[in-house]
């Protein structure tokens, strides 16, 4: 690895740089200053976009050990520091002055976790990954709050992760185990696909798609969730319900490259009932709730059992995002990240009195009062529901779609087909519950005047999140291309660097670089 | 052609009045309130020179250089991409569902649904007559929204709505596919609703903006499911692509068409049309939404939106020609619902609703132009009928301005002295409306009978007796309006409407009076010629004078020419000479003797009755379907209370008691979580390993 090298991962390093500065900043009379680092948080994200983009897509050349870089990454990083741009504009009043430093820091180091699991090779550099991304949002759960329900949340959430982190690091010490190597193209080939998976790697599968599960929150490893959303800040939640979420399918995706996405049935049914539990018991649970943030935790939860089900159509050659679960997932995730983000924004921007939002009925008349905050909710919410013009629709139709399209080839056409249907039929049920949340804000008489709370930096990210919602329905193609762009490794195998194996359509498919060569460099 | 202006025009028609309404509703209501027309005006009057401007460069080029597309609908218009919208499949995949070859990999040749649109010499009149007569109507709405000088509740929304429409409708005409124009048919439906209940807070305004709703509803489930079957029959919903196909006879796999399934597409889009032009059976919402203010009457609800299932089948016809079926309803359907509405018409009082009627009507007679092979004479038809429609609307809405919102004929009377001008104007406008000689809607009319009596002779009398009663109830409303002695409800101070409400009739009237030139026979039929390439390659081609559709455009246009001269000036003459008898015979029984109407009415009081009851249609419906179906709903909701809401208090029951279990033995919710983790864990792998 030479100093060259680490211009590959210039946005790593800016971000790494940015979070240890701002630690420092936030001791000094500097930091003191109102608005001055946010401001700083707000540049080292937009640095290390601008370094994203003028790396481009990397071309798979770098020689780094532990990271491999892919088309994959590329997504990854813009989408990553994108929305972590939105979140720092949402986040950037919400600590006390004195934890200002700290929370910005931990913010900035999340999103660096999510960038290095993108372009992990190694499990042991994955697994750090996947904890960088979940430590810090510990104590983000409950710092500057004063909420006993924060702290004990906070408190939950911590012991529950270390038992997922625990999950998952047997998980992988088991692939280690079958494999006899800890880079994950050596597993891929160790392993191989299909049907001739031994059970100690089968074993090591299940664990650490339960270690992951905790963290996209999928049935039974959701139970969390509620609590902490309800728990945390309003901001903070919005970031808690897209970055761990994230990185846990983007692991998710690099773990099953590894087993060649050919699923046997107890590994396909099993993830078929998460998802299907995913859906229904996010979405019934999320109908009983009086409280918006819960209801929108369990809505989250929901939103990963639809993304599950992309997951398993997983990627099929050159099929496009109507029937490409991979292009499907990402296109969603991006959409997702913004409507979530969007409607917490909108619930961080006013206050009942001293405290936060909490009740459905405590948006009671907002359109009276905040007609741009309701309708810029209600446009996030409609998005949630799936419904047109929004993106959320988009993501849903290329989702189900492309489990509708697998063709009568597929083993599983008629599970998956069902599959569609319930979660068709979930987002019906789901309508209730934000339509109960639009209804209460347009038609309600307003009981008590909630005062803007967030300053233009909140009005701002929620005017974005709006905007950009109708903007990807009417013109979605730009991200479309770019999702396909960053799926198109997974096809041919060199998410896992280096791996020459059969392609699921039968026919070989080229990787970058050699095996050998890649495994001279990981040494 | 110059397909890179072409675009430019078409982004500037469409996102011009987007723009506006836009910002109409951001700052209409703190910065600009009474000031929001200027941006209306600027928006949908930048949509017209852009139309205009379209339209001059069709007409100049001729339509038949225009083409990028080749085989049958090659000559028509210019297919304009603007950018892939929604992936649909890959191309070349075969029905297997396999077999992508290696280099296609990274390049995915995806059918799309894309966003593009389709210039034709019909799309440049119909854009050209939606954006110009919607700029007067925004320009009339200045002065009519206001109140002794004081800006209506609700101004800005009002602007907002009108630029939104204009946006929709454009968007419908302009669009390159059936997806598009679905798209613009809903979202013309959602601002007609929006205009109907403009009056929200009017119980009976918010009923008709409701009822419109839901009809369309009703229309609009056939016509999505037409589109459906559309495309799963040509696997594709681009126009050029579908009339390509239609023209060679083949499906999406290549199979020769059946006629029955052509029927079935057929009747499915007549049904949308029936709805959104108000035909038999779903003309029901027309007459109530006349509660939304006049302006909108007359642009919606007269000249534009609800010719949108005219220009539809119109642009369709290939659809529709192929099955004779088809063909007969749209003419069956189109002389019924012309007869039958100008029945109810005659003894209506509401001025607005008689001329509600009277669209109704109209609205049938070009449905019977399309079901006689005579597109061109429909869309004429169209054309004509935006002029003087509007003009009277918007004359009706004068006289509303001026009798503080009465609109009741037998409430007034002699207003020629008061308003002279909208007198003027209205009857202008009614003798267009009326059939009189010379003016556009004889030209017009007297076409479609000429096509219709020479197909279907029974439906051409139909027409005709229509012509008759037209002319008598228009008159009737304009004798019992302006003429007799003066007489105005109370506490009114009637007032001519200023020049922001004179001006745009003005217009209109001299429109009323001139755009009939362009399709007679002296002048050489421009607007015939012109629409020629469009109408002749579907609807002429196919219909009973087929052989004569291949000349030159003049004798395409007299293809009835079987006739011959003496026909066709006879049709003429009798038609302009029974026209004038019934304009006589309203100025005798309203004007000179009002005993007659008395008697008349006392002589058959059950016509009357039955009449003046619109033959009970409304309780009818009210009677078959809604009252069912809200029996059907109040089911559900007694479901839904009770069984449906049981079931998920149950569920959401099962975690809670779950928790207290756990609570029990643990402690703590905290490790209730970890245990449900763990041992859903167990089971999983337990599950998976043995499996």
């Amino acid at each position: 690895m030479t100093f060259a090298a680490l211009g590959h991962i210039l946005p790593e390093l800016i971000l790494l740089v940015g979070a240890c500065a701002l630690l420092v900043l936030g001791v000094t009379r500097v930091g003191r200053a109102p608005g001055a680092l946010a401001g700083a948080t707000c540049g080292v994200c937009a640095a290390a976009l601008a370094a994203t983009l003028w790396a481009g897509i990397p071309d798979g050349t770098a020689e780094l050990s532990g990271l491999a870089l892919s088309a994959m990454t590329f997504y990854v990083r813009w989408l990553t520091l994108l929305v972590g741009l939105l979140l720092v504009l949402l986040n950037g009043r919400q600590a006390d002055p004195a934890e200002q430093g700290e929370y910005l820091s931990l913010l900035l180091f999340t999103m660096l976790g999510v960038l290095l699991t993108a372009s992990a090779s190694d499990v042991v550099v994955l697994f750090f990954a996947i904890e960088l991304v979940s430590v810090p949002t510990y104590v983000l759960a409950a710092l500057s709050r004063r909420d006993a329900r924060a702290s004990e949340a906070a408190v939950k959430y911590f012991f529950l992760g270390a038992l997922s982190a625990a999950l998952l690091a047997y998980g992988l010490g088991f692939l280690y185990g079958a494999a006899g190597s800890t880079s994950l193209s050596a597993m891929a080939r160790a392993i191989g696909s299909g049907a001739e998976v031994g059970g100690l790697a089968l074993i090591g599968l299940l664990l650490v798609f339960g270690g992951l599960s905790f963290k996209i929150a999928a049935v039974p490893f959701h139970a969390y969730a509620a609590d902490v959303y309800e728990g945390a800040a309003a901001p903070v939640t919005a970031l808690l319900g897209f970055i761990p979420k994230f990185a846990g399918f983007v692991a998710l995706i690099r773990v099953l490259d590894v087993f060649g996405w050919a699923m046997s049935p107890g590994v396909f049914w099993l993830i078929w009932a998460t998802a299907a539990l995913t859906m229904t018991v996010g979405n019934i649970l999320g109908l009983i709730q009086k409280n918006v943030k819960r209801m929108l935790a369990y809505s989250s939860i929901a939103h990963s059992g639809y993304m599950l089900v992309a997951l398993l159509v997983g990627p099929r050659l050159g099929e496009g995002p109507m029937s490409n679960g991979v292009t499907a997932l990402l296109f969603y995730m991006a959409v997702y990240g913004v409507m979530n983000l969007g409607a917490f924004a909108a619930l961080s921007s006013f206050r009942r009195g001293e405290d936060e939002v909490e009740l459905v009925e405590d948006l009671s008349g907002l359109a009276r009062s905040q007609p741009g905050a309701a309708l810029a909710l209600c446009v996030c919410l409609f998005s949630l529901m799936g419904f047109p013009p929004t993106a959320g629709f988009l993501g849903k139709v290329y989702i189900f779609s492309g489990a509708f399209s697998v063709g009568a080839d597929h083993a599983y056409a008629g599970a998956l087909a069902v599959l569609a249907v319930i979660g068709v039929l979930n987002s019906a049920v789901a309508a209730a519950y934000y339509l109960r949340v639009a209804a209460v804000c347009w038609v309600n008489p307003e009981r008590e005047r909630l005062a803007p709370a967030s300053g233009m930096s909140g009005r701002l990210g929620l005017t974005i999140a709006a905007v950009a919602m109708i903007a990807l329905f009417v013109s979605p193609q730009a991200l479309l291309s770019r999702a396909r762009t960053a799926s198109e490794p997974v096809l041919s195998g060199s998410v896992v660097k280096g791996v020459s194996r059969l392609g699921l359509d039968g026919a070989s498919v080229p990787s970058g670089i050699s095996a050998e060569g890649y495994a001279a460099l990981s040494e | 052609m110059d397909l890179g202006l072409l675009k430019i025009l078409g982004i500037v028609i469409l996102l011009a009045p987007l723009g506006a309404a836009g910002v109409c509703g951001a700052l209409g209501p703190r910065r600009l309130r009474d000031r929001t027309h200027w941006v209306s005006i600027l928006g949908v009057g930048s949509a017209a020179v852009a139309a205009l401007v379209l339209l001059t460069h069709v007409a100049s080029r001729g339509s038949g250089e225009v083409s990028t597309h080749e085989g049958a609908h090659a000559a028509v218009g210019a297919t304009i991409p603007i950018y892939d919208w929604i992936p649909t499949g890959v191309v070349g995949r075969d029905a297997s569902g396999g077999g992508i070859t290696d280099e296609q990999v990274g390049t995915f040749p995806h059918r799309w649904f894309r966003v593009e649109f389709l210039v034709d010499p019909l799309t440049a009149i119909m854009l050209a007559t939606v954006t110009c007569i919607a700029l007067l109507i925004v320009v009339y709405s200045r002065d009519y929204m206001r109140h002794h000088g004081h800006a209506e509740r609700g101004y800005e929304r009002f602007f907002a709505y009108l630029a939104l429409f204009v946006f929709s409708m454009c968007a419908l005409v302009l669009g390159g596919n059936f997806l598009l124009l679905y798209l613009g048919w809903e979202a013309v439906g959602l601002c007609s609703y929006l205009l109907i209940g403009f009056y929200y807070g009017k119980p009976s305004a918010a009923a008709a903006a409701k009822k419109a709703f839901l009809v369309n509803r009703v229309g609009d489930f056939g016509f999505g499911l037409g589109i459906l079957l559309i495309y799963l029959t040509f696997g594709t919903l681009s126009y050029p692509d579908v009339f390509d196909m239609l023209a060679r006879n083949v499906d999406a796999a290549g199979t020769a068409l059946e006629t029955s399934k052509l029927t079935t597409i057929a009747l499915l889009l007549f049904c949308g049309a029936a709805g959104k032009s108000a035909q038999i059976p779903l003309y029901v919402w027309l007459p109530d939404a006349m509660e939304g203010p006049s302006p909108v009457s007359a642009l919606i609800h007269a000249a534009t939106m609800v010719t949108a299932g005219v220009y539809m089948i119109a642009r369709c016809g290939a659809i529709f020609v192929h099955s004779e079926t088809a063909m007969l309803v749209v003419a069956a359907a189109g002389a019924c619902t012309a007869l039958f509405a100008a029945t109810i018409a005659l003894v209506q009082t509401d001025m607005k609703r008689i001329l509600a009627y009277s669209t109704i009507s109209q609205l049938g007679y070009m449905f019977l132009a399309l079901g006689v092979y005579a597109a061109d004479s429909a869309v004429f038809h169209l054309f004509t009928h935006a002029f003087f429609k509007a003009l009277l609307f918007l004359g009706a809405g004068s006289v509303m301005h001026a009798m503080g919102g009465v609109i009741d004929v037998r409430q007034f009377s002699g207003l020629r002295r008061v308003l002279p001008k909208t007198c003027a104007l209205v009857v202008i406008g009614s003798l267009a409306l009326g059939g009189f000689p010379m003016l556009s809607g004889f030209f017009s009319k007297d076409e479609i009978l000429h096509h219709a009596l020479h197909v279907h002779p029974v439906l051409g009398m139909m027409g005709l007796a229509t012509a008759v009663l037209t002319a008598f109830y228009t008159f009737r409303m304009v004798f019992l309006a302006f003429s007799g002695p003066q007489r105005v409800p109370e506490g009114v101070h009637p007032h001519e409407s200023g020049g922001w409400m004179i001006a745009p009739m003005s217009v209109l009237a001299v429109g009323a009076v001139v755009v009939g030139y362009l399709g007679v026979g002296f002048t050489g039929k421009p607007f015939h010629t012109f629409l020629e390439p469009v109408i002749a390659h579907t609807f002429l081609a196919a219909g009973p004078n087929a052989a004569g559709a291949h000349g030159a455009a003049g004798e395409v246009v007299g293809h009835a020419a079987s006739g011959g001269f003496l026909a066709e000036y006879g049709l003429m003459i009798l038609s302009g000479g029974l026209s004038v008898l019934a304009i006589l015979a309203a100025y005798v029984v309203y004007a000179r003797a009002p005993w007659m109407a008395a008697t008349a009415r006392a002589t058959f009081p059950r016509a009357h009755d039955v009449l003046w009851n619109k033959y009970r249609v409304d309780e009818a419906y009210d009677r078959v379907i809604v009252q069912p179906l809200r029996a059907l709903g109040r089911v559900c909701f007694y479901l839904d209370e009770y069984l449906v809401d049981g079931i998920i208090w149950v569920i959401s029951f099962v975690p809670q008691a779950l928790g207290y279990g756990a609570r029990g033995v643990q402690r703590g919710a905290l490790q209730g979580y970890g245990l449900a983790m763990g041992v859903g864990l167990a089971i999983v792998v337990t599950v998976v390993l043995t499996w």
